[in-house]
Order: structure tokens, then sequence, then C-alpha cells
């Protein structure tokens, strides 16, 4: 007994925060800092900064494995090698799928990287806000249930996370996509500038061209470096340029000594209490030795990815929630979203020979959503916003059919005679109450879970807003004196975007919702879900930034309502 | 990024100096069947050709060392062995053993014994065939390709041919670009 009652005490902490991305990271600094003891568990390897991103500084002809990658990692990386971020430089940061299966009913490309970081190691860096546009649309047009809160009510907490995390950007009072407290712009190159001085007059200015948003430092902030103009972002970066848990909030987070972070604990479901109706801790799996323990806390964050997260509530079954917890609304698993893109339109620009590049810059362009607003109307619902950019390449009009020899060889040493500009789509896929994810008990997972069972399809409403992204797009460039246009469909499937999101959506109503507008369980108080599991529409814009802004304000308040003795 | 992503990546920058054939090889992250794995293998004479065939596709200049200083000689095997499926390493076994019959016979000398100039007339008449026949998959083709991808991603075509630039420090998206002015290396 006493063994017991010390381990509990030892084990007991004031929050448990499952996974180390984007949300947890922002969750263990903003707990950390208000005062409460705080566990961090992360079901993969630790990654330290800087020390861990192996292949940050390498060149290209320094990679041990000449050729590609292995026919072993092919064979253990099926689902990660479907898609260009699985290579040699990033190799550790991507999942070996055939220790976490998990089951399509229809083909869903599931990106994960299990280490402490997370995603936020590997992301795009792309930071926008959302709009009373975006919390509005789902009342609007009937699709998904109504955003419970407004932009008025995350407002403040855009800013608090983009003044820490540190947002490059330019500001365009456009309602669609409000302004930051943004670092200062990267620069859009010379093709850009004269695209987007064409297109917004072309559109009289109803339709803008800005440079990316993106969580890449222009200058020093908050002790971490600038960005060095590398555009090796996928390796972790070794000037802690871009945001992620390494460079940002996990300093933070430890320099209050309230955080205990525990690699390789793999959450397998939170522990009901039925008599005071709370979660009252975790049980978790070692990944390393498979041995189980339980770690207990006032309040739980799950913020172990959109999928993740919801597998956890799913597995998290007990007398008073048979189907999972917090899941008496039936909606648990349920309305999951990915944005589509891989279409849009490109071309060569002319008249630019003159100029080229210094630096290869790890951002591009952004045309923010001007469809079905004001008199813009489409045959379809929502919209879309575009990312690009222009470049100069190597390629040679001039040079003779499978030419080669001297001259060939100083040409090809030499840039492309003109510049390209290509413009690619970001498309929202509405809430549908049939995409779906649950458990499959037929499989297990190298530590004997269940596994996820995802079944999920792009509708005709992204069908017909993929018409547009290509043709609007060749619009705009012809508009804009692009040559060459051709327009291009590379096909896409819910995952490929990375941005999943939905299956335990916020509400009002907990009769249609898992979680109240606090990000918080309607019916377990001290169970808040933070990530993108919680989204009830998914706009078009990259949404990281809004998983900051959700955490830091559910944090403020768990801490609050704990202080008052409401969790 | 390994060097098939480095070879993507300098593949993309290339754009139709490139055949379809090995875009397509590249860009599709198929995994080969066991069956098909290693259908073909290299002697050191062949590396030694290679090497000498790759040289006549880039070769030294005054501004730099050609594709058989950059390696060639053993990436070009290498490549076919572990990205081509093995309908293609055969196209490519069988063509450069064509070509060394076509030296014995035009030219009664093997390849290594050849000049530059008989390399080049030789080279040359594979080009034509190769643009008679639409670019179909064939030795010339393939080996072009992997010479061209191989060599601008090594450290030689990096750093001598092109301009490699490890840390920019800043962006300047409308630099002067003064003629002659070298590529850069990445992107």
């Amino acid at each position: 007994m006493n063994i017991n009652t010390n381990l509990k005490e030892e084990n007991t902490y004031d929050a448990i925060v499952v996974g180390s991305g984007i949300s947890g990271g922002w969750a263990a600094k903003e707990l950390t800092e208000k005062g409460l003891k705080v566990l961090m568990l992360e079901r993969g390897m630790n990654i330290e900064h800087i020390k861990d991103y192996e292949s940050a500084m390498k060149a290209p002809w320094e990679f041990e494995r000449a050729g590609k990658l292995t026919e072993e990692q092919k064979r253990t990386h099926p689902v990660q090698t479907r898609d260009y971020p699985y290579n040699e430089a990033t190799e550790k940061w991507w999942v070996n799928d055939l220790e976490c299966p998990y089951t399509e009913d229809k083909r869903f490309d599931w990106y994960r990287g299990f280490h402490v970081g997370g995603k936020s190691l590997m992301w795009g860096r792309q930071s926008y806000r959302f709009s009373d546009h975006n919390f509005e649309d789902n009342a609007k047009d009937g699709h998904g249930n109504d955003w419970p809160i407004r932009y008025k009510d995350i407002t403040k907490w855009y800013d608090y996370v983009e003044k820490y995390a540190g947002i490059s950007g330019q500001a365009e009072n456009w309602p669609l996509l409000p302004d930051g407290k943004f670092l200062p712009p990267m620069d859009l190159n010379c093709v850009e500038k004269s695209v987007k001085e064409r297109l917004e007059k072309h559109y009289n200015k109803t339709r803008i061209l800005t440079i990316g948003r993106t969580a890449n430092l222009t200058v020093p902030h908050k002790g971490r470096g600038s960005c060095q103009y590398r555009n090796l972002c996928s390796r972790g970066c070794p000037f802690g340029a871009y945001f992620s848990t390494q460079s940002s909030t996990l300093p933070a987070a430890m320099a209050t000594n309230r955080l205990t972070v525990r690699p390789y604990s793999i959450v397998n479901h939170i522990i009901y209490d039925k008599d005071t109706k709370k979660a009252k801790g975790v049980l978790v799996i070692d990944a390393e030795t498979n041995e189980t323990m339980e770690f207990y806390a006032k309040i739980v964050f799950v913020n172990a990815s959109t999928l993740g997260s919801t597998f956890l509530l799913l597995n998290s079954t007990s007398e008073a929630h048979p189907n999972g917890m917090g899941n008496a609304s039936g909606q648990l698993g349920h309305n999951l979203m990915d944005h589509h893109f891989r279409c849009g339109a490109e071309g060569t620009a002319e008249g630019f020979e003159d100029k080229y590049t210094y630096g290869r810059r790890a951002n591009g362009i952004y045309i923010p959503r001007y469809q079905n607003v004001g008199n813009d109307k489409r045959d379809y619902l929502r919209g879309f916003g575009y990312q690009g950019g222009a470049s100069r390449g190597s390629w040679h009009k001039e040079v003779a059919e499978l030419a080669f020899g001297e001259n060939f060889k100083a040409t090809m040493s030499l840039p492309a005679d003109s510049w390209s500009m290509g413009l690619g789509g970001f498309g929202e896929m509405l809430p549908y109450y049939e995409n779906k994810v649950y458990i499959d008990h037929s499989k297990k997972d190298k530590w004997g879970q269940p596994v996820l069972a995802i079944d999920c399809e792009y509708k005709e409403n992204e069908a017909k807003m993929r018409e547009d992204m290509m043709n609007d797009a060749a619009e705009m460039l012809e508009a804009s004196g692009i040559k060459n246009v051709r327009t291009y469909d590379n096909d896409c499937y819910p995952g490929m975007a990375i941005h999943e999101m939905g299956t335990a959506r916020m509400g009002n109503d907990p009769k249609d919702s898992v979680l109240n507008k606090w990000n918080q369980l309607h019916e377990v108080s001290n169970v808040f879900v933070t990530d993108g599991a919680c989204m009830p529409s998914v706009a078009c814009q990259n949404p990281s930034l809004t998983f900051m802004a959700l955490t830091a304000r559910a944090c403020d308040y768990a801490v609050k309502e704990l202080k008052k003795g409401n969790i | 990024m390994n060097r098939r992503e480095a070879l993507k990546s300098v593949a993309f920058l290339m754009g139709s100096a490139i055949s379809a054939t090995t875009m397509g090889v590249l860009f599709e992250s198929f995994t080969l069947p066991e069956k098909e794995k290693n259908q073909v293998s290299f002697s050191a004479t062949d590396e030694e050709i290679l090497a000498e065939f790759a040289d006549i596709i880039l070769p030294t200049t005054a501004s730099s060392p050609g594709a058989k200083a950059a390696g060639l000689g053993a990436f070009i095997p290498m490549i076919i062995r572990d990205c081509y499926p093995a309908k293609m390493q055969e196209i490519f076994a069988s063509g450069l053993k064509a070509m060394q019959y076509q030296c014995s016979k035009e030219f009664n000398k093997d390849f290594l014994s050849m000049s530059i100039t008989e390399r080049q007339k030789l080279v040359t008449s594979l080009q034509e065939e190769a643009i008679a026949a639409d670019k179909a998959p064939s030795f010339f083709l393939i080996a072009r390709d992997l010479t061209i991808l191989g060599y601008y991603s090594s450290e030689i075509g990096c750093t001598q041919a092109r301009e490699y630039l490890p840390v920019p420090g800043r962006y300047d998206g409308s630099a002067t670009y003064t003629p002659g002015q070298k590529a850069w290396a990445t992107n």
C-alpha cells in the first residue's frame, strides 16, 4: 500500500498534456507559466533542439545513402512514401506505418510524426487568422454546426500567440483574412511584385496578393535567430528561426521548472472517475518497455493531433461513457475534414531576364479567399485561397533536343531564360457527418492497441470548387501578363494537405457537439481538446495558428476555473 | 534531402532538359517488386565506359571539371540498379552492349580506345537515333539524363559548374543578374 501511495503521489501533477506538438507545446507553456505543475506525455522519442537536427547543415552531396530511400524504408513506410515529405534528410520525423497501422475504408493519407515537437518540426509554417466569415459560414449555409465563438472571442488570443511565436507578414486590411501582430514581411520577388500590381489593378482590388504570413522570423525574436534563407526548414532549424515546440514554447515551459516531459509515453486512455464525474488521470504504455502506468492530474489537455486525440477519447470508454469519453452527442469521430489542393495554374513571366534571386525564401505568396462574398457568387459553397510564387529555374528553351557537350554544359550551368509563376489553390472542405473515424478492433498496433479506421471522401462541393481553383488561377495569371499559362489538377485525397481537422467539434449544444466554447468536454469538465479535432469547420486557411490561439485561450479559462474550484 | 530528392529538385529545375522516362522513374516513389530488383550488373570496365560516356555529355571545360571527375561512372549504375524498373534496366544494359558493338563495327576499336572526336561522333549518332525514335527509353536517353542529374547534384556540379550558397543570410528577389552569372545549385 505504501509503495502505491508513494507512486501515486509521485505520479500526480496539476495538469497532464497529452502530446507535444504545436498545441501541446502551447498548453505546456501556458499552464506552467500560470503556476501549474505539468506532465507532458509524448508517445515518441525525444528531440533536442539543434543537437538532434543532424541533417540540418548537410550539403546535397553529403548524404550517406547516395541514391534514395532504402528498399527497407519503402517497405516500412508505405503511407509516408505516398507523397514528398519523407526522405533521407527528414526520415526521422515520419512514422513507421507498419508499427501503427490504420484502416482505410477509403484512401486517406495519414502523415504522422511521433517525437517531442510533433508536427511543429515538420509543418509548413503558413499562419493565417480565421475571420468572422469563417466562424459564421456553418450557421449561414447550414453545413456543420454553428461555431460557439466569433472572431471577437479569439482576437486577443491571436494577438497573444503571434507576438510570442513570431509571425512575419504584411497587413492588408482584407476582411476575410484579418491582420495580425506581424514581424516585418518577407519580400516579394520582382515577378511577384509585377503580378501583384497588375492583378490588383485588373480586379480593382477585389482580389489581392500578399506575401505569405509565416512563422519564420525576419528579425531576431525572443532570443531566437532570424531566418537565414536556406529553405531547409524541413530538417529542423539550427537557428531556431521558425516556430516549433523546441524553439519556442518548450524553453518557456522548462524555464518555469514546473514541466516534466516524458517521451515514449503512449496514452492509451483517460481514466474516468465515476464518483467525481471527472477524469482522474491517464493510462500510459511505455513505448519502449510496453510497461503500463498511471498518471494523475486535476486537468487533462488532449493535444495528440486531430485523429490521435479523437482515438484517445474513443478508446476511453467507461460505464458512463460507453461510446467514448464525452460522446453522448454521438458526434465524436464524425465530421472529419481536410483541405483540398494540388490544383491551379502556372506559366512563364517575360521581361525579367536581368533579374535573379539571392537567397532561398521558404515562403511564397498568398491570395486570400474572395469567392462567395459580396457580388462574387459561385455554384458551390465557401471558397479557396492560393499559395504560390515566382522563381527563375534552369530551363533553357533554346537548348537543342537531347543536346550534349561543351556548349550544352555552359548553358545548363546558367539560370533559365525566363521566370515562372504558379498559383495552387487550397480549398475548404465542408463538414459531412458521414466522413468519420472509428475504432477497428480487428487490428492491433505494435503495442497491442486497436487501430483507427478512417472513412472520408471529398464530395461534389469540393469537386466543383476545383474547377474554379484551376480556372481562376489561369485567368489571374493571364490578366497579370503571364505567358504560356497551363492549368493542372494533380488529384487529391483527404489527408494529403496534412490539415486534418474535426471529429470532436466545439459547439454550444451538448446534444450535437463534443466540446464547449472553451474546448472543454461538455460532459467531463476537466478534459480539454485544443488541437485540430475541435474544429467545426476548416475555412481555407492553414489552421495551426488557430490551434495555438484556442489553446492559449482554453488554458487561461481552465486555470481560472481550477482556481475558482469549478474543475 | 537524399540524393534522390536532390535529383528530383534538380530534375524539376531542368524542366524539359530531362526526358519524360527519367522524370517518371524519379518522381514515382514505387517499390520495385523483389523479382525486378537488380536485374543487371555492371563491371569495372562498364563503369569506366560510363564515366567516359558521361564526360562526352558534360566534359571538363575552363569553368569546371566534367562528369567523369564528378563520379558519374559509379553513380549511373548505382541509380540504374536502385531506382529503375527491371525492364528499363534491361534496356539500359543491352543498349550499353549495343554501343560497344557499334564501336567495334564502325570504329574498329573498343570505346575506351577511341579518341574524344570519335566518341563525340558515336554519341551524335546515338542522339540522332533517340530523336528518330521519339525519345523512347534507350541507353543514350537514360545515361544522358542521369549524367545531367548526377552532375548537377554532385559537389563539383554544385560548387564549380554552378554556385552553392549554404547560408545566404538574406533574400533579395530583385537581384541584378549579370550576364554569364552561374545558376544557384539549390533552390
